[in-house]
């Protein structure tokens, strides 16, 4: 079809000699040289027209006309440039948002992770229930062992923990990340050391586990990139490991650089520690096998272990999940609402464009008009329109990608840390196709209303300018405003429900006063502490120290610290209750210095707190936090009680008697439940690592780095964080829900703006149509309020139909918005009317502005205006 | 004036023409302006042709391979493009001249019996 198989040339020759033979024919009938000339041409009809069908015939897409339709396209939006700039400025600010919001979903969900075959990656979890909610939890060694050899779905799996380890014997200590894994990384991941060799099976376990494999960019920075570096030794607090192999450049695991991978050296007791959760686990799927199948082979191994191990492991559960959906859990929901919001976004910019392009059809009627008299076929006035509107929708692609960039910049810099691979956005390949993508689909929405309505017109009626058309015109561009204050009525709700979530869970009390209070993790070696009493003094001489700073009010320590992540819990025992190990209950524990709870304000409720003298060798003590109490001791009858967590974080064994209550912290953030708690003195469970909060009069961050060097004086092997201030930790708990609740509101409000000049623009434009009308009302005495409330009145009718419906499709929306909410109902009426109101209010200045211009014309020009 | 002129004459049913201009060429090779000639007069001139209409049929006909065309030289000396039927056109104007005349025929009997 789009070949050229006969010369135009040669069907003009053709053409030629028909109306030549013709000619002859009728002047062998007797008609004089001219007439039959022109009788002839006469009764062969419209020449042009049969070449222009012999050409459209042999190709439906004709380039020549193609570059014809583009030329004449270049040149009306040229010669427009109100329109073009006002169209383009409106598709651009759609399409880029959907641009930016792509690049999101593609570098968060879409990328596969960079390892080969990662679709086979799966990540395995214990499942754990708390408060009525399954959720994944990490594994205990045991139950790892038993997953890993019992399975027939995986061909390899290992597990891994993260940490921190100094590097020390160079001066000051500095903070290494480390993964401490075990030797199925290698076949798992499919990933092996450039040089050097990988971990064996023996070097899993303790003592022969002193073996170290550098990650690529620590053994550029430290050992200059050089190979005999294989064999060398590095310290780790304050032991020695041997460098056996380096990582490949581009390795990245888990998802970052890591500077040292590490056996894991587990010790002849680990099959004991069945109850002991710390491991993360992935494992690769063989070929051919589902998530679904491995999940079915791990849930029947782990209902044997549950009969086996009734104790440790009844309430334990497993989950096999694909690890790319495992990283992005509950984002992943997030991010696709806020992908369907920008949708509508689009939408709304499509139908703007959509209404214009009506408008100025209208306009065009003489022209298309002409065009059909001509000899246009109506497929092509309908290709003349889509070359145009794609013309239009590529220059705002192209212009939509500069707005998506500055998007891009803005996420990165602002976005939260822990939307995991947010910081790789960028405008790839797979962006660009998108955003083509969408142009094009854009282009094919606004153009289509327009295309179809051009084709059908009649030739005479377009050219007698009949009413009927403009009147059908108007009921399209009536029912694309309803729809575009409908979707922008859903965005605002939507957005409002979720800065009403947030200011909420704003307004939550914490549970402790994070203002002026500097936090500074500290860790040290155990090599150079063996024992408790060696322990318990370090802590005493490093609050002692930081304690002299100027400006400093008070210094204690925690761990684990609220906010930071980390958490640790563990069943109990209650004296003079029987409980079976596999029904007791389980709480977070904390360990504390006696003034914890006063520098951070967290009030006493009963009892009394910690004092300097419950330390180590003293009878041991706990407090409970209120909502254990009531949970654990409803009868109000918890002090005094003697409870037993068995072995805990530090040397020492935590149990002791409860001597006070004390007020409920929100240690895993704003938005979490409280969790119920107890904390141990410090000093008696012999803890090598902790977190100091130091709180200051004045200005606590300048303290920082003062704080970091007094504390490696007294021990330089000693790991010492960086300095955080506790209310940044307390805003980034809720990052995540500020990015959602800052990009819907961005949103919400760009549908606002183009609903508002959608409005503006529809109004001006029937006020233009209707100029002699309004003259003719004016001259005949309508005062001027009345012109005013006419024309007002005919676009809020819009606007109020629109509402309603947006009203009820907000109100379906609140299956999808629930899980991004806190403390809001999804049907909040507040939230609805004041989004209404919102709008309403938005609307009636976008009418009022060409009502007033209405309302003041002078009926002379009015009636004189063509 | 002729009073031919003045008669309406019956325009063509959409696909006629492809069957018409299969008739004429059975019975030989003819250019454009020879078919609608011949069309006009077989009718008796009842039929309007537009001659230029005649192309893109002519054009549609050659493409679907049931006519063949080649310059050559007409009766008066000129040259012209003569179009011929091919052997599957040949079956093709069986095939609708059947067509057409089980179709008048239930036609005119529906009209003969609205009629009676």
């Amino acid at each position: 079809m789009f070949g050229r198989k006969r010369e135009p040339g040669d069907f003009r020759s053709e053409i030629a000699a028909h109306i030549q033979l013709e000619a002859e024919r009728l002047r062998e009938q007797g008609l004089s040289e001219e007439d039959a000339g022109a009788a002839a041409r006469r009764s062969f009809g419209n020449v042009m027209q049969t070449e222009e069908r012999f050409y459209e015939a042999k190709r439906w897409l004709s380039w020549d006309q193609l570059w014809q339709d583009v030329r004449y396209g270049l040149r009306m939006l040229a010669k427009h440039p109100g329109f073009t700039g006002i169209a383009v400025l409106t598709l651009a600010l759609g399409i880029g948002a959907n641009t930016a919001m792509f690049s999101v979903i593609e570098a968060v969900l879409l990328r596969p992770l960079s390892y080969s075959n990662a679709d086979q990656l799966v990540s395995v979890a214990s499942m754990w229930e708390r408060g009525g909610v399954t959720t994944p939890y990490s594994c205990s060694p045991p139950d790892f062992f038993d997953w890993r050899d019992q399975n027939r779905s995986f061909s390899s799996m290992f597990a891994f923990h993260t940490s921190e380890r100094a590097l020390t014997g160079r001066g000051e200590a500095k903070r290494l990340r480390a993964v401490v894994t075990t030797a199925g990384i290698f076949p798992t991941l499919k990933v092996h050391p450039i040089i050097g060799r990988e971990f064996t099976a023996e070097e899993n376990r303790k003592g022969a586990n002193h073996v170290a494999i550098l990650g690529y960019g620590f053994w550029q920075a430290d050992f200059g990139g050089l190979p005999d570096a294989i064999g060398k030794t590095i310290e780790l607090d304050s032991e020695p490991y041997k460098i056996i192999g380096v990582m490949p450049r581009d390795f990245r695991f888990p998802l970052r650089d890591s500077d040292a991978y590490l056996p894991i050296g587990f010790d002849d007791k680990v099959m004991t520690q069945r109850g002991a959760h710390y491991l993360s686990v992935l494992g690769r799927l063989k070929p051919g096998v589902s998530v679904a199948q491995a999940n079915e082979d791990l849930v029947a191994i782990m209902a044997e272990l549950r009969r086996l191990y009734p104790d440790k492991d009844g309430k334990w559960g497993v989950q096999a999940e694909r690890w790319s959906r495992r990283l992005v859990g509950d984002i992943r929901p997030a991010l696709l609402v806020l992908l369907g919001a920008v949708g509508l976004v689009a939408l709304i910019a499509c139908a703007n464009v959509s209404n214009l392009l009506l408008a100025r059809a209208t306009v065009r009627q003489r022209e298309m008009a002409m065009r059909r008299a001509l000899g246009a076929g109506r497929l092509r006035i309908v290709r003349q329109i889509l070359t145009e509107s794609l013309m239009l929708a590529i220059c705002a692609g192209a212009a939509s990608l500069l707005l998506a960039h500055w998007a891009l910049l803005g996420i990165v810099r602002f976005g939260p840390k822990d939307i995991p691979r947010l910081a790789s956005v960028g405008l790839n390949t797979a962006v660009l196709t998108f955003t083509l993508g969408v142009s094009v689909v854009s282009a094919l929405l606004f153009a289509l209303i327009p295309a179809m309505r051009s084709s059908r017109m009649e030739v005479g009626s377009l050219l007698k300018m009949s009413g009927s058309s403009s009147r059908e015109a108007g009921r399209a561009r009536s029912i694309l405003l309803v729809g575009e204050v409908a979707f922008s009525m859903m965005l605002l709700a939507g957005a409002g429900l979720l800065v009403r979530s947030f200011v909420g869970l704003r307004s939550l009390n914490p549970g402790f006063d994070p203002q002026g209070v500097l936090t500074l993790d500290v860790s040290v070696p155990d090599a150079h502490y063996k024992n408790s009493l060696a322990l318990e003094d370090y802590w005493d001489q490093a609050l002692a120290k930081l304690r002299g700073l100027p400006g400093v009010t008070s210094v204690d320590a925690v761990t684990p610290l609220p906010l930071s992540g980390d958490d640790f819990s563990s069943s109990f025992s209650v004296e003079g209750r029987n409980i079976p190990e596999k029904d007791q209950q389980s709480a977070e524990l904390r360990w504390a210095t006696p003034h914890y709870f006063r520098t951070l304000g967290i009030p006493l409720r009963k009892g009394r707190t910690f004092t300097d003298a419950d330390r180590l060798g003293a009878a041991g003590v706990l407090l409970i936090s209120e909502t254990a109490a009531h949970m654990f001791f409803p009868a109000g009858d918890a002090i005094g009680q003697k409870i037993d967590f068995g072995a805990g974080g530090g040397y020492e064994k935590n149990k002791g008697e409860i001597v006070g209550v004390v007020g409920d912290v929100r240690h895993f953030g704003l938005d979490a439940p409280i969790a119920p708690t107890f904390y141990v003195p410090l000093s008696q469970a012999g803890m090598d690592g902790a977190s100091l909060v130091i709180r200051a009069q004045a200005s606590p961050a300048a303290l920082g780095q003062p704080a970091r060097k007094l504390i490696q004086e007294i021990d330089r092997d000693a790991l010492v964080g960086e300095p955080v201030m506790f209310d940044s930790l307390l805003a980034d708990s809720l990052g995540q829900r500020l990015f959602y609740m800052m990009l819907l509101g961005a949103f919400a409000a760009l549908a606002l703006v183009l609903a508002a000049v959608g409005l503006y623009g529809v109004i001006s434009y029937s006020v233009a149509q209707r100029t002699q009308e309004i003259g003719i009302r004016v001259a005949m005495g309508a005062a001027r309020w009345q012109v005013l409330s006419m024309v007002m009145k005919n676009g809020l009718e819009f606007v109020l139909l629109g509402l309603a419906a947006g009203q009820g499709m907000a109100l379906m929306l609140h299956r999808t918005m629930q899980g991004l909410l806190v403390g809001v109902s999804a049907t909040d009426a507040l939230t609805l009317l004041v989004a209404a109101a919102v709008l309403l209010l938005v609307a009636i200045v976008a009418c009022y502005v060409p009502a007033w211009r209405a309302a003041r014309m002078d009926p002379l020009v009015a009636l004189r205006f063509e | 004036m002729s009073t031919q002129e003045e008669r309406e004459r019956l325009e063509l049913l959409q696909g006629t023409l492809d069957l018409l201009i299969l008739r004429t060429l059975i019975f030989g090779a003819q250019h454009g302006q020879g078919i609608a000639r011949a069309i006009q007069q077989t009718s008796d001139d009842e039929l309007l042709v537009e001659h230029g209409a005649l192309y893109p049929a002519l054009q549609r006909l050659e493409e679907r391979g049931w006519i063949s065309a080649k310059w050559g030289i007409s009766s008066n000396n000129r040259k012209a493009r003569f179009y011929s039927l091919t052997a599957s056109g040949r079956k093709q104007l069986g095939k609708e001249t059947t067509k057409w005349k089980r179709l008048t025929a239930a036609i005119g009997r529906i009209l003969e019996s609205e009629g009676g």
